[in-house]
């Protein structure tokens, strides 16, 4: 683990209406107090679930309460669980030490569906992630959470990956304390494996 | 649950977690709702805890009903609450400005969710100025733990002043988390006493000269509130005056602007009535005042006023009427943020600002991002009732016109649903639109006129422009689409449901009983059969008077919930690609987001993670490449 | 432009659909409703079937009497056929109109297993709709003449998607020759290697009315009615329980289906067999034999003592072809292009010269 984390510590879970960005967000905050720092969340639900871009900002903070509102260029790690909104989130609020984690599975929207607009290449998206970050990581969210159990999963992976970056001021027991919290019978079990194997998997690739 | 823990504990908590940890700490009996974003989760959290706290939920078919009953609980001398959204406090707004007038006993908390920047509302109605409209109190909590010390305080406010009080919460704090160190929940003792000398009654001038007075001790009361808090330099220039969320974005754009020995924060957490005394007291000091709030310039406008009253004429206000607080969409539209009020401080005081460059996404890509526009669930019925009346408007060929509604199916006025509505306002109002539009062919007009709405929304506020059809022998096709439950907010129950939020039986009210009981004509369907479907609507469209057409298919979210899904694929050898005359139907045109391309074979194919598995794009497919494999047991 | 966006520029929006239903169901973009086919949303191809199988979009009669018969018609007015009779069914279905020889025909082919279903004009007078007749209960339940355009080759298509080719058609002639159109398709995608259809059940037709019609017949006729209609003739008559009553079809002019008027074949040229009334003999049918198919269908027929037939009364004959011919040279006179007809010089000048009592190739005797 880093020994200097950020003050406060800016995150945004990105993702499509529906991947569960919310629950991503909560288990970051749930494990934040469990952990016993400040944490702010702030996402827009409602109509944003029915497919359209989902951001949550979470802002965890040893010290003192902040706004649930990240600053334009501020954030300190992107988890992505879509390569299209990952990179719109970096347009906004990428810094010059933003690290990003994200799921290399393409939602596609509608417009590119219909023609209207073409789905970009997901290794040129990649490289773009790549140019406007310090760091970037690209993770196979949903093939990880189809090996937990439910590609619906992928939410967790990505925390799970989150929380083996090293980049928290959080440990390991801190989540499963959460997700102890959170769930309950089987969908707890399918969501401890799918946050242990995005864990695993990332602190895989910090070692290489 | 979280929400439940016992108290001392430190826990991350939603925003409308905290206000039902709040009711719950006050000790409330009733609660009454109709779901709205950004408040729909509150009254569930608190339907979950009913039975070990011994308090009653229910969802109410409107707001107003709902507001009725918690004040017939308050009468009686319980504590109750009322939870809405700024547009429900809109419905509900005939009955609070009376029950201004005649007050309350036990503690009436209205706790309305505001929606700055429209999230998922039509508007971004700021509910303070209905409430100085109708004179009620207002408590504007600027974090999530502060919503449930609000929440909690409110109930003890309005008994002091024997008046409902307003909470006013806005979406970054009712869906913010935050952390919040939990009060005790006292047990619910309090019995109901409405005896026949009980009188609260409304008829008088003098009731509102009493109602000033009230408001006049709750200004006085503010004025010492701990709601209310400076924080920043014993002697400044410079003053922020900010409320709810604001509160934390001045701060922040304060600190990342150095200006902390500087500028001081008033913090207002009763916003009204305005505490003058204390606002006086601060700005007599300074000689800039900058405002913090959304969306209207409230404060603002109640501090100059006070100010220019007062004769503070050495005064330069900052805000929204000066156009320094201002985001993308202008002053007095959308929410703020660091970065506004990080721009308006610097303007204010002169300092050099620039804004954060907006890294250029599209230039490193190489291409334009594509939007993400909303889209209806993978499954959505309303996607197959949205064809099949698109469908239906070109085989009937008189350019039917269609109004629409307040739901999830209010995006059929985007691509999503082929852009078919044509008009949308506020609930219920497509079927008195409707009913207008088909009484102008007195003058000429001759178009066919449909008007869809949802099940919820039915309930909630169609039946009287329906009565108003039938006896005026308006002529539209009224189609409800009823997907068995409240879909865009959560899925609570409504009448036509088994099971009230409490998990109690109801008597159910069906629709198609209501509706034919007005005596008007009332065909069932299921849009899933999509080619049925429309050529009932066509069929509907050409009978006369005002007649509901039933569309009856479950929430795709709700029909799969917990249950194995049907799996639906695509058959790589019966599709044809692009050889195939349907020029990518499925994917391009029908806008499922199941529906997807596969770019490398060349074929149409079902995106596992998102189906739910419901089979009408098999049955649109022209070549039978779309095959859908039910359960096992439930048929072919 | 030989897609969706010609269809509905050319034939839709200019009222010169016939209804035949040979493009609807071929793909999800267009519907029919009632008599009424429509685009339902832009399918955005510069080619498509819907276009090349339509009967209106170009029909080159030469083209078609060679994919046909194989060989160019000598009878300008009734086409290629070797024999016609009066013919009636021996039982004949309730509701069936004549002599019920359709009904009696399809019935037998879809029970000889000559075909696996029948498309047929199922459902009443008032509300007709097409249908894909499996069993001889279905097929019999289509009797009777429908008085408004019914896409009957909806319910073709609809067998196609469900695996069913070679399938009977009971249809007017429009439907014959789009149905034959479909068979010889090159559009990718829809080239078949079965033909949807493998037997043609012509029926005579000079016009289709719009549904309007049955708004006049409940104004006009006020009563229970049920109609015979005598045409060409120039009258149509309605019995019903208070009696008869006649209209002259002048004053149902504006009752009939627009594209009607532009139509070249009222006979069905284009099918194994064609039936019509006799305009003379109300318990029996004109049976016209056309292909070889038709001509065993009607052995058949006759073997098992569903059909009897007598011979073609000679004086008859000039009486239908001018029926026949007036109406081609009607179409000529008019505003050619809608016609959608691909003519040469040659072949129209034929029809012009023909005169109705001239004598054809057709007497009754065989080609």
């Amino acid at each position: 683990m880093a020994p200097d984390f950020r003050e406060p510590l800016n995150i945004i879970v990105t993702g499509v209406g529906g991947q569960g960005n919310v629950l991503a967000s909560k288990l970051l905050a749930t494990a934040a107090v469990e952990a016993g720092c400040r944490v702010a969340v702030g996402e827009t639900f409602g109509v944003s679930q029915r497919g359209g871009s989902v951001m949550s900002h979470v802002r965890i903070s040893r010290s003192k309460a902040y706004g649930p509102l990240i600053p334009l260029g501020a954030a300190h790690l992107v988890a992505g669980l879509e390569p299209l909104e990952t990179l719109r989130v970096l347009g906004s609020y990428a810094g010059v030490d933003t690290q990003v984690i994200m799921n290399d599975r393409p939602n596609y929207p509608l417009a590119c569906l219909s023609g209207a607009a073409a789905y970009p290449d997901v290794a040129e998206m990649v490289k773009a992630a790549a140019g406007l970050s310090a760091r970037t990581t690209v993770i196979p969210a949903s093939e990880l959470a189809a090996r937990a159990g439910s590609l619906l999963a992928a939410n967790t992976v990505l925390v799970g990956a989150l929380a083996g970056s090293g980049l928290l001021p959080l440990c390991r027991e801190h989540f499963l304390a959460a997700l102890d919290t959170l769930f309950q019978g089987s969908i707890k079990e399918l969501n401890t494996r799918a946050f242990l194997l995005g864990l695993e998997w990332r602190q895989e690739e910090g070692r290489q | 649950m979280t929400v439940m823990a016992q108290a001392g504990k430190k826990v991350a908590l939603t925003g409308n977690e905290a206000i039902a940890r709040g009711a719950m700490e006050a000790g409330v009996s009733y609660v009454a709702s109709y779901p709205g974003s950004p408040t729909a989760e509150i009254p569930g959290v608190l339907a979950l805890a009913a039975a070990a706290c011994g308090h009653y939920v229910e969802w109410s078919v409107n707001e107003k009903v709902a507001m009725e009953g918690a004040a017939a609980a308050s009468f009686a001398g319980l504590r109750s609450l009322v939870v809405m959204k700024a547009d429900g406090l809109n419905v509900a707004l005939d009955f609070a400005g009376a029950l201004a007038l005649s007050g309350c006993r036990g503690g009436l908390v209205v706790l309305v969710g505001d929606d700055p920047a429209a999230h998922s509302s039509i508007r971004e109605e700021d509910t303070r100025t209905i409430c100085k409209a109708v004179h009620l109190p207002v408590l504007e909590p600027s974090s999530v733990a502060e919503a449930r010390d609000m929440t909690r305080e409110a109930f003890s406010l309005s008994e002091f002043l024997a008046l409902p009080v307003v909470v006013r919460c806005v979406t970054r704090v009712c869906h913010a988390s935050g952390d919040v160190t939990l009060g005790a929940i006292p047990p619910v003792e309090r019995r109901p006493v409405f005896g026949r000398e009980d009188r609260v009654i409304t008829f008088s001038a003098r009731l509102h000269a009493l109602l000033e007075q009230k408001m006049a001790r709750a200004a006085e009361h503010f004025a010492a509130s701990l709601f209310n808090a400076y924080s920043g330099p014993g002697q400044s220039d410079t003053l922020i005056i900010a409320s709810g969320p604001a509160v934390f974005y001045a701060r922040e754009a304060r600190e990342l602007l150095e200006q902390e020995d500087r500028v001081g924060i008033l913090k207002l957490g009763t916003t009204w009535p305005l505490p003058a005394s204390l606002l006086l007291a601060h700005l007599r000091g300074v000689k800039r005042v900058i405002f913090a709030e959304e969306v209207e310039p409230f404060i603002e406008d109640g501090v100059m006023a006070l100010a220019a009253a007062e004769g503070l004429l050495h005064l330069s206000f900052y805000g929204k009427r000066s156009g320094h607080v201002a985001g993308s969409f202008g002053p007095g539209a959308g929410e703020l943020d660091v970065d506004i009020l990080k721009e308006a401080l610097a303007g204010a005081l002169g300092l050099p600002y620039s804004r954060p460059v907006v890294a250029a996404v599209a230039q490193s890509l190489g291409q334009e991002m594509p939007v993400r526009e909303f889209a209806l669930c993978a499954g959505c019925p309303h996607r197959a009732s949205f064809w099949a009346v698109k469908a239906a408007l070109e085989l009937d060929g008189r350019g039917g016109v269609v109004i629409g509604d307040i739901g999830c199916y209010t995006l059929g006025m985007a691509g999503t649903g082929y852009h078919l509505l044509q008009t949308v306002h506020s609930m219920g109002s497509g079927v008195g639109i409707a009913g207008g539009l088909s009484q102008l062919r007195r003058f000429g007009f001759d178009r066919p006129v449909i008007c869809v709405l949802g099940d919820s929304t039915f309930y909630h506020a169609a039946l009287p422009a329906l009565v108003n059809a039938r006896f005026h022998r308006s002529n539209f096709l009224c189609i409800l689409l009823d997907n068995e439950t409240t879909a865009m907010t959560g899925h609570q129950p409504h009448p036509g449901r088994l099971t009230t939020a409490m998990g109690e039986a109801g008597d159910t009210v069906l629709p198609e009983e209501l509706i034919r009981g007005m005596g008007l004509p009332c065909s069932v369907a299921d849009p899933y059969d999509v080619e049925k479907t429309a050529v009932l609507v066509c069929d509907e469209m050409r009978l006369p008077g005002p007649r509901v057409l039933l569309l009856r298919r479950a929430c795709a979210l709700v029909a799969v919930k917990g249950r194995e899904k049907d799996t639906v694929s695509v058959d790589p050898e019966k599709c044809l690609g692009d050889a195939c005359g349907c020029a990518r139907f499925c994917s391009r045109v029908f806008g499922c987001p199941a529906n997807i391309w596969d770019e490398t074979a060349g074929r149409a194919r079902i995106d596992e993670a998102v189906c739910s598995g419901c089979g009408v794009c098999a049955a649109l497919c022209p070549r039978q490449a779309i095959v859908v494999k039910r359960r096992e047991g439930v048929g072919t | 432009m030989t897609g969706q966006e010609s269809l509905r520029q050319k034939i839709l929006d200019r009222g010169l659909c016939t209804a035949c239903g040979m493009c609807v169901n071929l793909c999800p973009y267009l519907g029919a409703y009632r008599d009424r086919v429509a685009a339902l949303h832009p399918c955005g191809l510069a080619d498509g079937a819907c276009w090349h199988v339509c009967p209106r979009s170009g029909l080159d009669p030469k083209q078609m009497d060679l994919s046909v018969f194989g060989r160019l018609r000598e009878d300008h007015a009734l086409g290629c056929f070797s024999a016609i009779y009066f013919s009636r069914a021996v039982s004949k279905a309730p509701g069936a109109q004549y002599g019920g020889t359709a009904t009696a025909l399809a019935a037998l082919a879809l029970e000889a297993g000559l075909v696996p279903a029948v498309a047929v004009t199922g459902g009443d007078a008032l509300a007709p709709k097409p249908v894909l007749a499996v069993t001889r209960e279905e097929v019999l339940a289509g009797a009777g003449s429908k008085f408004t355009a019914v896409p009957t080759l909806a319910a073709v298509n609809r067998g196609q998607k469900q695996g069913l080719t070679g399938l009977g058609l009971v249809g007017r002639p429009c439907q014959v020759a789009a149905a034959r159109k479909m068979a010889e398709t090159t559009v990718p995608g829809y080239e078949s290697t079965v033909p949807p259809v493998a037997l043609y059940l012509g029926l005579f037709c000079f016009f289709a009315f719009a549904p309007e019609f049955y708004g006049f017949l409940s104004c006009e006729a006020k009563a229970e009615w049920v109609v015979r209609s005598d045409i060409p003739p120039e009258e149509l008559v309605v019995v019903t329980a208070a009696g008869e009553q006649r209209w002259p079809l002048a004053e149902l002019k504006p009752l009939v289906r627009p594209g009607c008027h532009h139509c070249f074949d009222s006979t069905a040229e284009w099918a194994d067999l064609s039936v019509g009334s006799t305009e003379y003999d109300p318990d029996w049918n004109t049976l016209v034999v056309r292909t070889v198919l038709g001509e065993k269908l009607l052995a058949l027929a006759l073997e098992r003592g569903v059909l009897e037939i007598r011979p073609y009364p000679p004086e008859r004959l000039p009486l239908l072809r001018r029926a026949a011919l007036g109406k081609k040279q009607r179409v000529l006179a008019g505003d050619r292009e809608l016609s959608g007809l691909a003519l040469d010089f040659e072949y129209e000048a034929a029809v012009l010269r023909q005169q109705g009592g001239a004598s054809g190739d057709g007497n009754g005797t065989g080609r």
